[in-house]
C-alpha cells in the first residue's frame, strides 16, 4: 500500500466511524482527490542498483535482474486510484465513485461530484476527500524542477475525508456549495463569510488568496492551513475543510479557498445552524 | 431533458493511428498483438504487447498528424523540447483528441470542457543513473544532470493538459485516476456534465501506455499478463486463457448536448443512454468472484434512463482473458441481462489491454456496431470456458443491427463502470 493510500484508509475509517455510517456500507458512494503514484522509495534504489551496468542504466539488466530486486506488487503501489480503493476495500464501500488527480482543483471536484450524487439520489450517503504526499522524493523533485519549491511551497502530506449525508442530524456542518473555477472568474464564490480558511500551494497562491479573502470577506478572520501543515497537494483542500468545520460556529458561514499549481481556484462554503 | 450524444471520435491503437484503422482491423477480424519493438524487451518475462506501430515519436511527424489544428505544430515541438514525448501516451492523447475534434466539425470558439483518463506517470529510470552514488539516489545532483524538463517520470496529467492547450479547453479539467475504469468513467462523467447543464461540449476519453520497461516489468511481476509471449497471449472467455496482453493507445470523443448537436447539423455517432459505477470493495488483486458489483454497474447504466434490458443487442466486455475476470464478468452479464442470450465480445485479444484507455478504446469499438452493422469478434477465442456461459462472439465478427450496446470497464482496485450506448436513432 502506498503512503497516500494508507493515509487515506485511516481517514476514511475515522470519517465513517464518526458519522456512524455502519449500516449498508455497500451503498455508500466515494470520491477522492488523489496524487501521483506512490512507488515505495526503497524499491527505487533496489531496481536501479540491479539495473546499472558499467555506470549506465541497462534496460536488459532491468528485465533480467532489476525486476526481481523489488516488491513484486510494486505496480499496485503506483496505482493512484488505490487512495480510493484500499479504503473502500477495507470498509466495504461499493457505491458510485470517482478518483480525480489533483494539483489544485481535483479534490474539490471530487467533493462536488459527491454532492451531486447525493442531490440526484444516486446515493444517500457518501464520502469525499483527498490524500497525497509531497514528501515522496520523486514528487518533490518534480515540484523543485517546476519551480514551486523556489516559490515557497513547503512539502506536507496527509489525508482528510468528509462523511456526507442528505439528512444527517446532528451534522457537523452544512456544505452550502463547492465550486472550482479559475482566478479570473470569481462570481461563483459566496459574497460573504464569517471566516476564511486558506490552503494555498506556495507563496504566489498564498498572496493571491490572502488578497482575495481581504477584499471579498473584509471582516472575516483568515486562517492559513498550509502555513501550519505544509502543502499536502491533493490532501490540502480536504484538510482545510476539516479545519473549517472544526472552527465553524452556529449561525456562521466559513469559506475554504484553495489555489493549486494548476492555476485553479476552489471554494467550499460551510455553515452551521443556530442551536 | 438534456441528453448527451457522441459527435466525434478519434482512436490510436495497435491497428494504427485513426478510428478507421481500428474499425477496419476489428471488422476484418484481425489481431495486432505482437513482439514489443519500442524497447529491447528480450530479457523481460513479457515480450509481446498490443503496441501502437510507431517506433519513435518525433516532433515533425506529430506536427503533421495534428494538421488542421491551429496550435498543432507549436504543441508538438514544445512537447518534444520538454521531453514530454518520451511518454508515448502523451502523443496518443493529442492524436486521438485532434481526430475527435476534427471529426465533430467542432465550430471555432466553442466553449468545451475536458474529462480525460490519463493512466500513470511513465518512469524514466535511466534518468536516475547520473544521480546514482552506488547505493542511493543523490537528488542534489538533479540541477546539474543533463536531462530534459520532463525527467525521472512524466506527470499524470501531462497528456490531458497538452490536449486542453491544443484545443483551448476550459478549466478546471477532470483528470480521472481510476486505473482500467478511467476511460469509461471519463466518458460517463462527460455525459453527466452535459445532462447537468455544466457543459455544452466535452472532450473526453483516455490515453495510456504501459508498454515501457517499468510498465511491462511491473505488470509481469504481478502475474497479470499471459506468460506465453505469443501473439494470442490474450484469449478472453477461452478455456485456455492464462492472462492479459498489455496494450497501449488512446481514444477520444466529443460529447455534446443533443439538441445543440442536431441544430448545428453535427453527425451523431451514438447516444449515451446511461452509465453506472460501483466498487467491488473486495480485494486489490482480484475481482469480486460473484460479479455482483459489476452486475450492479450494468443495471445502473440501464436504469438511469429506463432502458429495458431486452433492448441490449451487444455487450462489449471488459474481457481481460485472465482466469479470474472472465467468469466473474460472465456472472455479471447473465445477472444484469436476466439470462438473455446477448452476443458478447472482448477486443483485448486484438489490441491488448489499454489500461486507463481501455474503456475509451472499447467504446470506440462499440461505434462500429452502429456504423457498419458489425459486432467485433473476440480474437483468439476458440473454446468457450464452461465457467463463462455467455454467447461469446468468436474470432469472426458478426453482422447484426443493434439498438443498444453496453460497454464494461473494471479497474485494478475494484472500480467498475458500464456505459449504455444507443444507435443514433434509438429512442431514449
Amino acid at each position: 500500500m502506498s503512503r497516500a493510500a494508507r493515509l487515506s484508509a485511516i481517514a476514511m475509517r475515522e470519517a465513517l466511524s464518526s458519522a456512524n455510517f455502519s449500516e449498508r456500507r455497500a451503498e455508500i458512494g466515494a470520491w477522492m482527490g488523489v496524487g501521483a503514484s506512490g512507488i515505495a522509495m526503497e524499491d527505487v534504489p533496489a531496481i536501479v542498483s540491479a539495473s546499472i551496468e558499467e555506470g549506465a542504466f541497462s534496460v536488459q539488466r532491468l528485465g533480467d535482474k532489476g525486476l526481481l530486486a523489488c516488491n513484486p506488487l510494486f505496480t499496485f503501489q503506483t496505482l493512484n486510484n488505490f487512495s480510493l480503493c484500499h479504503g473502500a476495500i477495507l470498509e466495504g464501500l461499493q457505491g458510485p465513485n470517482g478518483a480525480f488527480f489533483s494539483r489544485g482543483s481535483g479534490t474539490a471536484l471530487a467533493l462536488a461530484e459527491a454532492v451531486h450524487a447525493l442531490q440526484s439520489g444516486e446515493c444517500d450517503r457518501a464520502i469525499a476527500g483527498g490524500a497525497d504526499t509531497a514528501l515522496h522524493p520523486l514528487t518533490w523533485a518534480e515540484l523543485q524542477r517546476d519551480g514551486f519549491a523556489a516559490q515557497g511551497l513547503v512539502p506536507g502530506e496527509g489525508a482528510a475525508v468528509l462523511a456526507l449525508s442528505r439528512a444527517a442530524s446532528p451534522a457537523i456542518g452544512l456544505l452550502e456549495s463547492c465550486v472550482a473555477t479559475d482566478t479570473k472568474h470569481l462570481e461563483a464564490l459566496p459574497s460573504d463569510a464569517d471566516l476564511a480558511v486558506l490552503a494555498p500551494w506556495g507563496a504566489p497562491a498564498r498572496a493571491f488568496l490572502q488578497d482575495l479573502a481581504r477584499s471579498r470577506y473584509a471582516l472575516a478572520p483568515v486562517v492559513d492551513v498550509s502555513l501550519a501543515l505544509g502543502d499536502s497537494l491533493a490532501a490540502a483542500p480536504a484538510l482545510a475543510w476539516l479545519v473549517a468545520l472544526d472552527l465553524l460556529q452556529p449561525g456562521q458561514r466559513t469559506v475554504v479557498l484553495t489555489a493549486g499549481i494548476d492555476g485553479d481556484l476552489t471554494c467550499a462554503a460551510f455553515s452551521k445552524e443556530r442551536q | 431533458m438534456r441528453r448527451a450524444v457522441i459527435t466525434g471520435a478519434g482512436a490510436v491503437s495497435a491497428f494504427g493511428v485513426g478510428l478507421a484503422a481500428l474499425f477496419d482491423g476489428l471488422a476484418e477480424g484481425r489481431a495486432a498483438v505482437g513482439p514489443i519493438r519500442s524497447f529491447d524487451a528480450s530479457t523481460f518475462p513479457v515480450r509481446v504487447a498490443g503496441e501502437v506501430p510507431i517506433a519513435g515519436i518525433e516532433a515533425q511527424w506529430l506536427a503533421r498528424e495534428l494538421n488542421g489544428i491551429s496550435k498543432g505544430a507549436e504543441i508538438a515541438h514544445a512537447a518534444a523540447a520538454d521531453g514530454a514525448l518520451r511518454d508515448r501516451k502523451v502523443a496518443f492523447a493529442l492524436l486521438a483528441a485532434a481526430e475527435a475534434w476534427r471529426d465533430a466539425g467542432t465550430p471555432p470558439g466553442l466553449d468545451a470542457r475536458l474529462s480525460f483518463a490519463a493512466g500513470l506517470e511513465q518512469a524514466f529510470l535511466e534518468d536516475l543513473a547520473p544521480l546514482w552514488t552506488g547505493h542511493s539516489v543523490d537528488w542534489s545532483k538533479d540541477a546539474k544532470a543533463p536531462l530534459p524538463p520532463t525527467r525521472y517520470r512524466s506527470t499524470v496529467d501531462l497528456g490531458p493538459r497538452l490536449v486542453a492547450k491544443l484545443l483551448s479547453l476550459r478549466a478546471p479539467f477532470f483528470i480521472h485516476a481510476s486505473a482500467c475504469a478511467g476511460g469509461g468513467l471519463a466518458v460517463a462523467h462527460a455525459a453527466t456534465l452535459i445532462e447537468r447543464g455544466e457543459a455544452e461540449m466535452v472532450l473526453c476519453g483516455g490515453t495510456d501506455s504501459m508498454v515501457n520497461p517499468l510498465g511491462i516489468g511491473g505488470l509481469s511481476r504481478i502475474g497479470a499478463p499471459s506468460p506465453r509471449n505469443e501473439p494470442d497471449a490474450c484469449r478472453p472467455f477461452d478455456r485456455r486463457r492464462d492472462g492479459l496482453a498489455v496494450g497501449e493507445g488512446a481514444a477520444a470523443f466529443i460529447v455534446e448536448e443533443e439538441s445543440l448537436a442536431r441544430s448545428r447539423g453535427a453527425r451523431i455517432r451514438a447516444r449515451i443512454l446511461g452509465w453506472g459505477s460501483t466498487q467491488d470493495g473486495y480485494r486489490a488483486t482480484a475481482p469480486l468472484p460473484d460479479g455482483s458489483a459489476a452486475r450492479r454497474a450494468m443495471e445502473l447504466a440501464l436504469r438511469r434512463h429506463g432502458v429495458a434490458a431486452n433492448r441490449v443487442g451487444y455487450v462489449n466486455a471488459h474481457g481481460t482473458g485472465t482466469p479470474l475476470n472472465d467468469p466473474a464478468e460472465s456472472l455479471a452479464i447473465n445477472g444484469a441481462l436476466k439470462g438473455a442470450t446477448v452476443p458478447v465480445s472482448s477486443i483485448k485479444g486484438a489490441v491488448g489491454h489499454l489500461m486507463s484507455a481501455s474503456g475509451a478504446i472499447e467504446l470506440a469499438a462499440c461505434l462500429l456496431t452502429f456504423e457498419r452493422g458489425i459486432l467485433p469478434g473476440t480474437a483468439h477465442h476458440r473454446e468457450l470456458d464452461p465457467d463463462c456461459p455467455i454467447d461469446v462472439i468468436g474470432e469472426t465478427p458478426r453482422r447484426a443491427q443493434v439498438e443498444v450496446v453496453l460497454s464494461n470497464s473494471f479497474g485494478f482496485g475494484g472500480q467498475n463502470v458500464t456505459i449504455a450506448l444507443g444507435h443514433p436513432e434509438a429512442a431514449a
